[in-house]
């Protein structure tokens, strides 16, 4: 489902040239559950947004279920994103002028789709949020907007979700209820599952755990 | 325990590991903020927010541009008048007059001659000129000079290249060239003027005395004193203008005071002006110009100001946690006010110093714009008083303006740095903000004041009425945006039928932070002082256009001759087209010397009020007309030999006469004393509603009089009458009232651009504050193409929901613009103009779209750059 072959992403940053991603290859076949870790600095939310193609590799290629997202353009890997790619930030990025519901329906707006309200209500509901569908971020708490941040992320029921630290903000309680609806979800969905974390115990729940160190897989 | 010493610099402990608690505090004497370290803070910040601020810097610099350069030039036309005064007088003293000089007063002026003074008079009036190509006469402006000596300063250039003296003589004449054009003649051709030929000889290229001479516009010609003799167009009695040149004897007696204090004491109604000032009737032109231009380019600088105080508040929001942490480690809200306001300075002194560079170019546009009237060259020169008046004020009104949000420090706790929730801290209710705003009221009222030209009075005056309409206007205008945007906010929850990026471009206007309002109020002054100007000119062109009410005269008849008048009267009765028979009136010199034995000297007679301490034209009327109304006291009867005066309401007003009143008269210096026998009111369409005071029959015989006349006749006629007329009397003056309106029309329009012009700033500067304000959620902005990029958006979508919400900004300003600019307008033109008004609903459309464009483009400038860049590289910088 996911190719990367020889990546590698360097940043100027006026003085000096930071090379992030070393040399990364790895497969992630269809329906996995895989999660990145690494210490800080070690180049994981960088895999991640290459992944989402938020960015290019300064070489290498990234093949997305069978297609070649490397040399695309802004608006092409945007279609892309809309239609194979659903993203939890670990700081939600909910728009603050939307509300709950119309947060979810955003990515079927994105896409040209008619707005399902029915599948925004049901996977609000989902993930516990049933009467709150037009509280507005400011007035829901972290863990909830972050709840919301998921059903968005599944709303066109994608074949690939990328995940970056989505529990990172969160205390434990929460982060634990968070989780536990992701995979539920991701479960019910069938997605291949990336996701990006430094806690050990979230890791141990996935299938494959990519190590990630000065830049390089090092498992 | 730390504390800040005395060089600003937080230090760590410095006291003594065995000194006991209480007298490390004994004595205590907590330091300001050192200027250099508060400076040094406040230019790092500025340089990390670069961006955010560089708009309003544009902001200010934009308003002190147009401040700077309406002084820059006004300065420069001053200093022109004052340094080439004796040119543009063509003289060391004028002595302007109307109608010649009394015998009397020829003889002090003899006496001057015999001292050494040169002298040379100069008369100036209206009559008719026509040519063999157009036969229809045209309405000229005559100068007579005696070209030996006049000019006494600078010289008359004509073309072909020859002396004055050589090119004028009894029959020929010298003229302008709109002349030539109107009248399809050439140099050498024939000109027709009082019933004799006159030689073109050359055009007036230049003329040094152009601007300080009578402002009679239209086409000129100039000839010799004898030339003007055989036209016969002065007779006793003629209201033409004379203007005497005075050339003093060098460095002898008389000096110029000593003969400017003869003249004063000979001729008291006479203009009189020396070298050593500026043209009187120009330089009270000019302060007016000035004053007027000022304040509104002073608006331009207060949304510029608006604008900082705006940054700035969401600026200090930002910077919540870092100014906690500051007040964790001890510093005092004084001290971290003084980082702010030092900061403030900085953004007001590279505005101020940004606009004083952009004044000199709008200073050098004004001479383009009223060239038609004055011909001005201000040199190169450039005059830095006007600059450094810009920069103070700029560095002021800015730091003003950011009192408040300044103030707002005070109310951030320490603990915020833990929890971002806890809020602001609720202070006891102070008088500080309330001090705050009084302040800024104050000072604005005060900036105002001193760009006021005039006395105190007209300062303080002016400062005022400023204020309280400034405030007025942003309290209406910030009430018409909030309610406005509310109603879009409606309208967008409910109308789910509307696109999706319309929805999201509408709803982005809400985004926490967004300072829409501010934005919306800022453009919209702009937008609605240049509307209100606009609409008040149309409504003041329509009405000087639009057909007159019924029965009134639109044919004038100057200088008719008294004993022609019957004959001519006749004359015009006849023609074809002439709906009413026509009316003339007699027109004597008098001058008001006491009421009631006061004398007039002594009523303070003040700025249009003081015409009635100087010579007017009076007449005389038998029985009432029945256009006039009594209003107080009783026409005169058939028979009533009493001398009696009517006056009208308005003279009665500003005299305070009252049936019963006496009032002694100077008539050709003999004395006339009448009895006001009543108050009148007599519409317009009547020669005499002209007149001021209505004497009673009999009491003018034998005073030399003018005769004037008036008729109605319908447009297409008036050109054969004014052929007919002038065949027969080509001495008396035919005014077509519809060229005169033509002119007045013309110089309406003049005034309306230049106000215009500088109005523009306003918008220029609302302008620029949509685009600090767009400026100023840029992260959040950036944030939000991250997410509907990583949603799958395109950039052509995320492109056109930003457009829709800065076209809906622009759109929400032009509308509550052009609301309150109709009016605004409707208010002025109705009540002070008593004009018609009708709203223009095409350029209130017009405005509505040219401001929405505006924003958008304004809003793209300061985003532009957020589209192209990579969702990662934005989070990364998170």
């Amino acid at each position: 489902m996911i190719e990367v072959r020889a990546v590698t992403k360097s940043i100027n940053t006026g003085t000096h040239r930071v090379d992030i991603l070393k040399g990364i290859d790895l497969d992630i076949p269809r329906g996995q559950f895989a999660a990145i870790m690494g210490p800080s600095g070690s180049g994981k939310s960088t895999l991640l947004g290459l992944l989402a193609g938020l960015d290019s590799p300064t070489s290498g290629r990234i093949i997305l279920d069978g297609e070649d997202i490397t040399e695309l353009s802004e608006d092409q890997m945007a279609l892309v994103r809309g239609r194979k790619i659903g993203f939890v930030f670990q700081s939600y990025h909910l728009l603050p002028t939307l509300t709950a519901e119309e947060n979810v329906l955003l990515p079927m707006e994105l896409a040209g789709l008619e707005a399902e309200r029915a599948r925004a209500r049901e996977l609000l509901e989902r993930v516990g949020l049933k009467g709150r569908f037009d509280h507005y971020p400011v007035q829901l708490s972290g863990g909830e907007q972050q709840r919301v941040a998921l059903a968005r992320a599944f709303a066109l029921r994608p074949p690939i979700l990328l995940a970056d630290e989505p529990t990172g903000n969160l205390d434990s309680a929460t982060g634990r209820v968070v989780l536990d609806l992701l995979l539920e979800l991701n479960r019910e969905e069938g997605c291949t599952l990336v996701l990006v974390t430094h806690e050990q115990a979230l890791a141990d729940c996935a299938g494959r755990r990519i190590v990630l160190r000065d830049g390089m897989v090092v498992t | 325990m730390s504390y800040v010493g005395q060089d600003g610099i937080l230090n760590g402990d410095r006291r003594s590991p065995r000194e006991p608690a209480a007298g490390r505090l004994a004595g205590f004497q907590p330091a300001p903020l050192a200027w250099r370290t508060a400076l040094r803070i406040a230019w790092l910040e500025l340089r990390a927010s670069r961006a955010r601020f560089l708009f309003v810097v544009l902001a200010v610099a934009v308003g002190v541009g147009s401040l700077t350069g309406v002084r820059g030039f006004s300065r420069a036309f001053r200093h022109m008048l004052l340094s080439q005064a004796r040119t543009l007088m063509a003289g060391d003293m004028t002595l302007r007059i109307f109608g010649e000089p009394t015998p009397e007063q020829e003889s002090v002026l003899g006496s001057l001659d015999s001292r050494g003074v040169r002298r040379t008079e100069i008369t100036e009036t209206v009559t008719m000129a026509s040519a063999a190509a157009t036969p229809d006469p045209l309405l000229i402006s005559i100068k007579a000079v005696d070209p030996q000596l006049y000019p006494f300063y600078g010289a008359v250039k004509l073309d072909p290249k020859q002396p004055l003296a050589h090119a004028l003589t009894a029959d020929s004449v010298a003229v302008s060239d709109d002349l030539l054009m109107r009248l399809k003649v050439r140099t050498g051709d024939s000109l027709r003027i009082g019933g004799q030929d006159f030689r073109i000889a050359g055009v007036v290229t230049s003329e040094p005395d152009r601007m300080t001479g009578t402002l009679n516009v239209g086409p000129r010609v100039m000839m010799t004193r004898e030339g003007l003799t055989r036209t016969g167009l002065i007779t006793l009695g003629s209201r033409a203008s004379e203007r005497f040149l005075l050339r003093l004897p060098t460095g002898r007696p008389p000096d110029v005071a000593e003969v400017r204090a003869i003249l004063k004491a000979n001729f008291p109604e006479a203009s009189i002006a020396d070298y050593r000032e500026t043209h009187p009737i120009i330089t009270r032109g000019l302060d007016r110009a000035t004053t007027f231009l000022s304040l509104i380019a002073l608006i331009a600088l207060v949304i510029g100001a608006m604008g900082v105080a705006s940054a700035m508040h969401g600026h200090l929001q930002q910077k919540l946690d870092s100014i906690a942490v500051m007040k964790c480690l001890g510093a005092r809200s004084a001290q971290v006010i003084r980082i702010y306001s030092v900061q403030t300075l900085l953004l007001g002194l590279a505005g101020g110093i940004l606009g004083a560079v952009f004044g000199v170019g709008v200073a050098a546009a004004f001479p383009g714009m009223i060239a038609r009237y004055f011909s001005i060259d201000i040199g190169a020169s450039w005059d830095p008083l006007p600059a450094m008046e810009g920069i103070a004020i700029a560095a002021l009104v800015t730091l003003l303006f950011t009192v408040p949000p300044l103030l707002g420090i005070r109310t951030i706790r320490p603990a915020q740095v833990f929890r971002r929730d806890m809020g602001s801290e609720k202070t006891p209710r102070s008088a500080a903000p309330h001090v705050a705003r009084g302040a800024i009221l104050l000072g604005t009222g005060a900036v105002a004041a001193t760009l006021t030209e005039g006395s105190l009075r007209d300062a303080l005056r002016t400062g005022l009425f400023f204020t309280i309409a400034l405030t007025v206007g942003v309290a209406l205008l910030a009430g018409a945006a909030w309610i406005l945007l509310r109603i879009l906010r409606m309208a967008q929850r409910r109308v789910s039928l509307l696109p999706a990026a319309i929805r999201h471009g509408l709803a982005n206007l809400y985004r926490p932070g967004n300072q829409a309002q501010s934005a919306v109020v800022a453009l919209g002054v702009g937008v609605m002082f240049t509307l209100m100007v606009f609409l008040i000119q149309g409504a003041l062109v329509r009405q000087i256009r639009g057909s007159a009410p019924p029965g009134m005269p639109n044919v004038f008849l100057l200088d008719i001759p008294g004993q022609q008048r019957e004959a001519i009267s006749g004359l015009v009765r006849m023609q074809p087209g002439v709906t009413a028979a026509p009316e003339v009136a007699s027109a004597v010199a008098a001058r008001i010397k006491s009421i009631d034995g006061r004398p007039i000297e002594s009523l303070g007679l003040r700025d249009m009020a003081r015409r009635f301490s100087r010579t007017r034209s009076v007449t005389e009327i038998g029985a009432k007309p029945s256009e006039t109304e009594v209003l107080s006291g009783a026409w005169w009867v058939p028979g009533d030999t009493r001398p009696q005066t009517c006056a009208t309401e308005e003279a009665a007003k500003i005299l305070h006469l009252k049936p019963g009143t006496e009032i002694e008269w100077d008539i050709w210096q003999h004395a006339v004393r009448t009895r006001v026998a009543c108050i009148e009111r007599t519409e317009s369409i009547r020669m005499t509603a002209r007149f001021e005071f209505l004497f009673s029959p009999g009491q003018l015989a034998g005073f030399p009089a003018v005769y004037y006349g008036s008729a109605r006749v319908r447009p297409p006629s008036v050109a054969a009458l004014e052929r007919v007329l002038y065949e027969q009397y080509p001495t008396v003056t035919v005014v077509n009232v519809a060229d005169v309106m033509q002119i007045v029309e013309d110089v309406v329009e003049r005034i309306a651009l230049v106000i215009r012009f500088i109005s523009l700033f306003t918008i220029l500067a609302g302008a620029v504050m949509v685009a600090s304000s767009v400026a100023g959620t840029r992260f959040r902005r950036m944030r939000e193409v991250v997410i509907l990029k990583t949603l799958g958006a395109s950039r052509r979508r995320i492109a056109w929901i930003f457009s829709v919400e800065f076209l809906a900004l622009g759109a929400v300003a032009g509308l509550m613009g052009s609301l309150l600019a109709s009016g605004f307008a409707a208010l002025w033109v109705k009540n002070l103009l008593e004009i018609e008004f009708r709203p223009d609903w095409a350029a209130a459309a017009l405005t509505i779209v040219l401001s929405a464009a505006l924003a958008a483009g304004a809003g793209w400038a300061a985003s532009f750059r957020v589209l192209g860049r990579k969702p990662l590289e934005i989070l990364r910088e998170e």
